[in-house]
């Protein structure tokens, strides 16, 4: 088990290099140069020839003439930058913020805590609905709750999830009235503790439930096709004919042969929510990573959106491995130390 | 199988003569597997469905844009955010043969009938506040001769030459002369025309003065002193005017000196008998029925018709012309952006009595009192924020959004199907390189890399070539499905026979892969292609939503719901985002039902055997 995941995070770390010089390669497209940012005020007092020199010079001391390995080398902070010092991504430098005048670590801070809180919420939410729903469909398969579970899944899955938004924010924001259209709190209001709490939890309620509405779609038809195919295995027939209740039939026999693939669907769903909260956070103007995402690309602050994106990078690979990882733990038949 | 023959088997292998049963093996004898899919799916009512409004939606955006010229350029601020109607012209039928004056509005309609009856029709709402149908009750009272509609203001004028104004009031627009009220020395002057432009609204008394007011920040509404006791007819176009005096000549009388009107060209001086403006541009036609026109044309005002008849009297749009021959026939010519110059033979029975034209309406009056129509009836879904009509803009956005999709759909399995034989078929070190590959492509977090790679690559290339980008920026994201499932596929498929039996007689590997073993596999090739048009068709809509994707003025599904997140659009401009929300989802669920409904179909244990 050990060798095994030393060998995963090992490939792990070569991936997250190969994908990292990759983001910065495509970052370094991006028609840029530094030096003559950094001298552009002077241009005026310098005579042309000094300012060539200057120019040369800064641009050699800022390493801009090196091979783009080097200069990778010195942003991921493999090799010393410019100063001596290793400082790059891997010492915690995630560069500055050109939209913000801010280090992008201290950006990314307060949108992170509102990603990941709505994120989990959202998680809990959608499980909590999906998986008793799609055990049930698949117990009482062919009868009229599944019929109609069946119809409505596909709707919930073939509509992208920003008309589902607008649709929702038109009945519950509009006509009901029942949440805030947008933001991520009462404007002015200066609350604390748990009244803060249940404010923030009033204006996310409606990004929360298109969110969940978004996924029951998807999941409710993988929980169901994973529990039919788990109710259709000999031992299952065997349980019955021994007079096994029906509960126990369904919770423990047949429950547990599905969760194998029903794990692999909640980790890759979790991962694919925190990209496809991009599209929520930008509809309900939620100030998370998606929405500072599409701020940094917009404006051009390409060491912003280069940070995030390296998140995104980390979380999917951290999830991959975390989903091998659980086979052995779900199903003690996998044995993928092999 | 048909559902009859199964209920006559099962009555059969009730109650009649077993013997004539077909069992499973006859039966998968008289069938083909291709055979057997093909009858699953056309007894799935719901894959049917699918099938069905997939391809209605197909055809209407792959037809209709033949039909639907679209102007990427255009935009129209008379027109913008007009719920769906087609009232704009719908006359109440009080106005026949009985009708005094007819006046067009952007979106709306006013008339007065002979009896001195005030209405109004079509979508008559300027603002939250403004609405035109709320005709104010003096003019109900009144006994109304003549009305004139501006971009949103009404002018009405009673028997008594009184004027009145209703609408929007902002910027001055009911600022009526002094000269032009009743006063105690001189009387009511009488009013014989009256005419409105944009926030701008013209009076001419039968004394020959003309008097203009309203908004004259933008408009030229001072009259030089000269020309006053001598008009006989005032044209108004949106923000200037021009004069026809008694001596037949046409002159601008405003104070602005270097704008398209200020120089009336040299004909007419003498002998012109009717004047009339359209938006940008000003028409004449003399004695000798010439028609000339000046100003700013740009939507093909100055194409003037050759025609036997001779014109008479001329009216003008906001970009067309409409004339009355002296046989009583009527032409137009200028823009046709909303078939404002298509006059039907109907029209044309030679009995014209007057016409009344404005904006994009068309009110021809025959001797006998009926009223002919044409022009814009209005938008059967509604116009967005720069008045563009949404449904031209659903059948051109369905086109793109379909062609996008479909092409980044064929990218991903050119390169996924190549890759997973490649992977399956030769294992080893190839198949190693290409997983690990497939594997990192599939890590990467799929939308903000497409993100990223659209703001970044993007930035450089025109419109175009961005959509291009798209395609293979998405096709070449997505292609990592098909490829574990190909190999998958090919995994099981090599290991039979068939396949020993080609390698046996020498045949070269790839025509082994790709003609002995990808047949194979094609159903479920197909099913994944449904499915996976549909998911490229939501991540082209879902980054051109969120401004990555394809930008506007191009429209697509996607990118015209951008902008549709607030509580205004959402509620009170629906139109603009129900439209092309439920077209989309429409077509989304169709796909998906289709898909579903060929994977039950190519899959055998799906039929319970």
């Amino acid at each position: 088990m050990t060798k095994y995941i030393i060998k995963r995070i090992g490939y792990l770390v070569l991936v997250f290099f190969i994908v990292s010089l990759l983001m910065y390669m495509l970052y370094n497209l991006i028609p840029s140069d530094p030096a003559r940012d950094q001298l552009e005020g002077m241009k005026s007092s310098l005579t042309p020839e000094a300012y060539q020199q200057m120019y040369q010079n800064l641009r050699k001391q800022m390493g801009l003439d090196d091979h783009i390995l080097i200069r990778y080398a010195r942003w991921m902070g493999l090799i010393p930058n410019m100063e001596g010092k290793f400082y790059g991504l891997l010492e915690g430098n995630f560069g500055y913020s050109q939209y913000f005048k801010k280090n992008v670590i201290e950006v990314v801070v307060s949108p992170l805590k509102t990603t990941i809180f709505i994120n989990i919420f959202a998680t809990i939410l959608a499980l909590g609905i999906t998986i008793p729903l799609g055990i049930y469909c698949a117990v009482h398969k062919g009868g009229k709750i599944d019929n109609f579970t069946q119809v409505f899944t596909i709707i919930g899955y073939s509509i992208p999830v920003y008309i589902i938004a607008l649709v929702f924010v038109f009945i519950f924001a509009v006509l009901l009235r029942w949440f805030p259209v947008s933001g991520m709190g009462t404007p002015g209001a200066n609350y604390t503790g748990m009244k803060l709490f249940l404010d923030r939890l009033y204006y996310f309620a409606l990004p929360l439930i298109v969110m969940t509405f978004g996924s029951l779609g998807g999941m409710t038809r993988y929980v169901r096709a994973a529990m039919i195919d788990a109710l259709s295995m000999d031992h299952i027939k065997t349980a019955r004919a021994k007079g096994v209740r029906e509960k126990a039939v369904i919770y423990s026999h047949a429950w547990r042969n599905a969760l194998l693939p029903v794990v692999t669907l909640i980790i890759s769903w979790f991962l694919g929510i925190f990209s496809g909260s991009v599209i929520i956070e930008n509809t309900f103007n939620i100030n998370g990573m998606g929405s500072l995402y599409i701020k940094g690309l917009q404006n051009h602050d390409y060491e912003l959106a280069l940070a995030i994106q390296m998140f995104y990078t980390v979380v999917s690979l951290v999830g991959a491995l975390i989903m091998d990882l659980s086979y052995g733990i779900v199903d003690p038949r996998v044995h993928i130390d092999k | 199988m048909t559902d009859n023959q199964k209920r006559h088997s099962l009555l059969r292998n009730l109650f009649g003569n077993r013997n004539k049963e077909i069992d499973i093996m006859t039966e998968e004898q008289i069938q083909s597997p291709g055979r057997m899919m093909l009858d699953n799916f056309l007894h799935n009512r719901l894959g049917m469905t699918g099938l069905i409004g997939f391809l209605a939606i197909f055809l209407f955006v792959l037809i209709a844009p033949h039909f639907v010229p679209i102007n990427l350029g255009e935009s129209d601020n008379t027109q913008t955010n007009v719920p769906p109607t087609s009232t704009m012209m719908s006359y109440p039928k009080e106005m026949v043969h009985n009708t005094q004056a007819i006046a067009s509005g952007p979106t709306f309609g006013v008339g007065c009938d002979k009896d001195g009856h005030t209405y109004t029709w079509g979508y008559t709402k300027i603002t939250d506040v403004i609405d035109m149908k709320n005709i104010p009750q003096e003019v109900l009272d009144a006994k109304i001769v003549d009305v004139a509609a501006g971009y949103d203001h009404i002018v009405a004028l009673d028997e008594d030459n009184h004027l009145y104004v209703w609408g929007s009031t902002r910027l001055g627009q009911d600022r009526i002369p002094s000269e032009l009220k009743p006063s105690r020395t001189k009387g009511t002057p009488e009013i014989i025309q009256i005419e409105a432009g944009y926030q701008i609204s013209g009076a001419l008394t039968a004394a020959g003065n003309a008097y203009f007011w309203g908004n004259g920040n933008m408009a030229d509404i001072d009259v030089k002193k000269e020309y006053q006791g001598r008009v006989k007819k005032i044209a108004v176009a949106t923000y200037n005017y021009c004069l026809l005096l008694d001596d037949g000549s046409v002159v601008y009388a405003g104070l602005q000196k270097n704008n398209a009107f200020t120089k009336v060209p040299e004909n007419l001086k003498s002998g012109v008998v009717d004047i009339a403006a359209s938006g940008d541009t000003m028409a004449a036609v003399d004695r000798n029925g010439k028609i000339t026109v000046w100003g700013n044309a740009t939507h093909g005002e100055k194409n003037v018709p050759e025609t036997d008849s001779k014109p008479v009297e001329l009216y003008g749009g906001r970009y067309h012309y409409t004339a009355l021959m002296e046989n009583g026939d009527v032409i137009s010519w200028g823009s046709n952006s909303h078939g404002e110059t298509n006059v039907t033979a109907s029209v044309n029975s030679g009995d014209i009595e007057t016409v009344f034209a404005g904006f994009y309406q068309n009110y021809a009056v025959t001797t006998s009192g009926d009223i002919h129509t044409w022009g814009l009836k209005g938008h059967p879904l509604g116009t967005d924020d720069l008045g563009r009509d949404i449904l031209t803009r659903i059948i051109h956005g369905g086109k793109t959004t379909m062609t996008v999709g479909a092409i980044a759909e064929i990218i991903s399995i050119i390169v996924g199907v190549i890759l997973g034989a490649l992977a399956g078929y030769f294992g080893g070190r190839t198949d190693m390189l290409i997983m690990r590959i497939s594997e990192i492509i599939g890590g990467l977090p799929f939308l903000p890399f497409a993100l990223l790679l659209s703001a970044i690559i993007g930035t450089r290339f025109d419109v175009q070539m961005r959509m291009y980008l798209i395609m293979v920026v998405l096709g070449l994201l997505s292609w990592t499905g098909i490829c574990r499932l190909i190999r998958a596929q090919i995994l099981a498929e090599r290991e039979k026979e068939f396949v020993l039996a080609a390698q046996a007689m020498g045949v070269r590997e790839g025509t082994i892969i790709f003609k002995h073993i990808l047949p194979n596999v094609l159903s479920i090739l197909l099913v994944q292609a449904t499915l996976g048009f549909a998911t490229c068709m939501l991540t082209e809509s879902s980054l051109s939503y969120l401004g990555f994707g394809i930008t506007p003025p191009t429209p697509t599904w996607g990118n015209m719901l951008t902008g549709a997140n607030n509580s205004i659009v959402i509620q009170q401009y629906w139109w603009r985002w129900v439209f092309p929300a439920a077209i989309f989802g429409l077509c989304t669920i169709c796909i998906n039902l289709m898909g579903d409904a060929i994977r039950d179909a190519v899959d055998p244990k799906s039929l319970g055997r």
